[in-house]
């Protein structure tokens, strides 16, 4: 149950899924990864992508333009 | 949202961690104040100005507000396997063969015989410099993370990394425009220009195209509910 936090500031498309994805691969079932980004896309593509794996995930706009991620690893 | 009791506690613990918000609401209102200005210059001096510049802010909201991004919109179905973009870039190919299709129809309808120059749109030359072109420009748009829309909209939101490709932007249509007679020799002006409806008619060119897109909607739909190609990397 541990928690990981993954810094993807100032990365663009693609860059934060791709980390994303690769650090879930790695990750085991209840893990919770906290993404830090401020790609406004990556809220759009990630959580949908990470839906679509059948994950939880929420997120949270933490300041102007830079938002957390939250996703719990279910499968 | 599906979210579970984990993420809503680490969501409600970083919520009261925050806080406040700096108000931007004033720079909307400074900003909407001058474009609304400069539309009523517009409109008391040249109408088309006027329409462009309506048209352009309205697009802007929605590029923004959609956050529609065409780099995107190519590169998730090979990446990740996610074709929601896709489909809009589809949907709205879609709507602009109808709109276009009725303005040419009323258009070429006054006309007793036309030539391909004289149909309203963008009918250019197609050739080996389409090919090569849309090549280029697609290797480029996915390194700097975005085309022209979504490099745009960033800089608008404040995403300052995109300052440099909008440079690059710049300096690659300058270039474009001043040495555009060399590639036009070179290339252009020696492929042919094809307008379907000269051959089978307008209407049913636009029912065909209609009917491919169709075709092509659903095949994105297919390709989405399989497994994608990269998510075991």
């Amino acid at each position: 149950m541990a928690v990981y936090e993954l810094d993807c500031m100032y990365e663009a498309c693609p860059i934060p899924l791709l980390k994303a994805l690769k650090k879930l691969n790695t990750m085991e079932i209840g893990d919770i990864l906290i993404m830090k980004t401020d790609h406004n896309c990556s809220i759009v593509n990630v959580v949908e992508w990470v839906k679509k794996q059948g994950h939880y995930i929420d997120y949270l706009e933490v300041s102007e333009g830079e938002w957390e991620i939250y996703i719990e690893k279910a499968k | 949202m599906t979210t579970s009791s984990r993420i809503e506690e680490i969501k409600r613990q970083r919520q009261k961690e925050i806080k406040f918000k700096k108000n931007q609401k004033k720079y909307f209102y400074i900003v909407a104040l001058i474009s609304l200005i400069i539309l009523c210059y517009f409109i008391s001096n040249n109408i088309t100005y006027a329409f462009t510049w309506f048209i352009g802010i309205i697009i802007g909201i929605t590029m923004q507000r959609s956050r529609f991004c065409f780099a995107a919109s190519f590169r998730d179905p090979i990446m990740v396997g996610t074709t929601s973009l896709f489909r809009a870039v589809i949907l709205g190919l879609m709507i602009s063969t109808v709109g276009f299709g009725i303005y040419q129809y009323i258009s070429l309808s006054n006309m007793e015989a036309y030539s391909v120059m004289d149909v309203p749109g963008q009918i250019y030359p197609v050739g080996i410099h389409t090919i090569i072109g849309a090549i280029i420009f697609g290797i480029g748009m996915v390194i700097a993370g975005g085309c022209a829309t979504g490099t745009l909209i960033r800089i608008g939101e404040g995403y300052l990394m995109q300052v440099v490709v909008f440079i690059g932007f710049i300096i690659g249509a300058t270039l474009g425009g001043k040495n555009f007679e060399f590639w036009d020799k070179l290339f252009i002006s020696s492929s042919k220009t094809i307008y379907i409806p000269e051959y089978i008619g307008l209407i049913p060119t636009v029912l065909a195209q209609l009917i491919v897109l169709g075709i092509l909607y659903y095949l994105a739909i297919w390709y989405d509910k399989q497994n994608n190609i990269m998510a075991d990397l």
